[in-house]
């Protein structure tokens, strides 16, 4: 489910089935070298994040991106972040991020790491195909999850 | 000859009829037009999305189609990629929609290799038969939805989107 009025209507209603959120990870850089980069990886990350709500909609509820500047300390956001989604029903959380530097946080269960995809120069159908690669590659992981601490 | 004479008045009247029964129609034709336009409007082909799947590949095994139509979002325009399940029963095209009755997550045709000849949601394992009914005990409430099908010079063309007739 998305995060928006509609879908959270449901979700309140539904809490027992949707027991997962997915936060999608993204850092800011904003320098003139790093700025296509990072809006490259971030279209990625939203698109896969897009095609992951449709496949699994009735069991996840996909956050809008926790968007961060490079100088973040990691530790401390994803302290507060795991703090915030503790107080809710949610049993499992992944954290979908395509920077590098969440690797080393240790305290963060469930981080999912990708390597962005420059996916913006590529037509339609191709990069349709990609995504749904790496679509391939990410559902197993959740379905892992939920099979083994159900 | 004097009998069909017109008289000045006469001709006026008629000339004045004339030019404003002109007028009138002028301005009630473009006003029964709006009003009878719904049923001018062509409805059979328009309706439906060509796929780039043909329709002699497919066979009793359902296989995933997708295709592509643009959505109005407000002022937003996307292209949105939806998929049906389609399979022959006969020589008859059936299309199903992948949308669990659930809450919504995508089936996969033998997605639970357990159960390879029904379509499998992974979210909480709900399950439908092949004609779409959903198998009772399993979470979803109703049959899965269908599209209208054709096939359009040997593709499949997917259509609107309406609850299960097979069933």
């Amino acid at each position: 489910m998305h995060f928006n009025s509609k879908d959270i209507d449901l979700y309140a209603s539904q809490k027992d089935y949707v027991d997962t959120a997915v936060v999608p990870l993204i850092e800011l850089d904003l320098t003139a070298s790093g700025m296509k980069a990072s809006a490259g990886a971030s279209e990625y990350l939203q698109s896969l994040t897009v095609i992951l709500e449709k496949q699994f909609k009735g069991r996840i509820l996909l956050l809008p991106p926790i968007s961060y500047v490079r100088a973040t300390d990691r530790t401390e956001l994803g302290d507060q972040l795991k703090k915030e989604l503790s107080e809710t029903g949610f049993k499992h959380i992944f954290y979908l991020t395509t920077d590098a530097k969440w690797r080393s946080v240790e305290d963060l269960d469930n981080v999912l790491w990708l390597p962005a995809i420059p996916t913006g120069d590529m037509d339609q159908s191709f990069k349709k195909s990609v995504m749904e690669d790496q679509l391939r590659q990410v559902l197993p992981l959740f379905t892992k999850e939920w099979t083994h601490h159900s | 000859m004097s009998n069909n004479r017109v008289s000045r008045r006469q001709f006026l009247g008629y000339t004045l009829t004339g030019v404003g029964g002109f007028m009138a129609a002028g301005m009630l034709m473009p006003m029964v037009r709006f009003a009878v336009d719904p049923i001018l409007q062509q409805h059979d082909a328009g309706d439906y999305v060509l796929t780039d799947q043909a329709a002699a590949d497919i066979t009793e095994e359902p296989v995933r189609v997708d295709f592509t139509f643009e959505q109005v979002d407000a002022w937003y325009t996307s292209e949105v990629t939806n998929s049906a399940w389609v399979y022959k029963e006969g020589d008859k095209l059936i299309a199903l929609s992948p949308v669990c009755k659930h809450l919504g997550c995508t089936v996969n045709w033998g997605g639970d290799p357990e159960q390879p000849t029904q379509f499998f949601c992974p979210c909480h394992a709900g399950r439908y038969e092949k004609n779409g009914q959903n198998i009772p005990g399993t979470p979803p409430l109703g049959p899965l939805d269908e599209y209208d099908v054709q096939e359009q010079d040997g593709f499949v063309a997917i259509g609107q989107v309406k609850p299960n007739t097979l069933v």
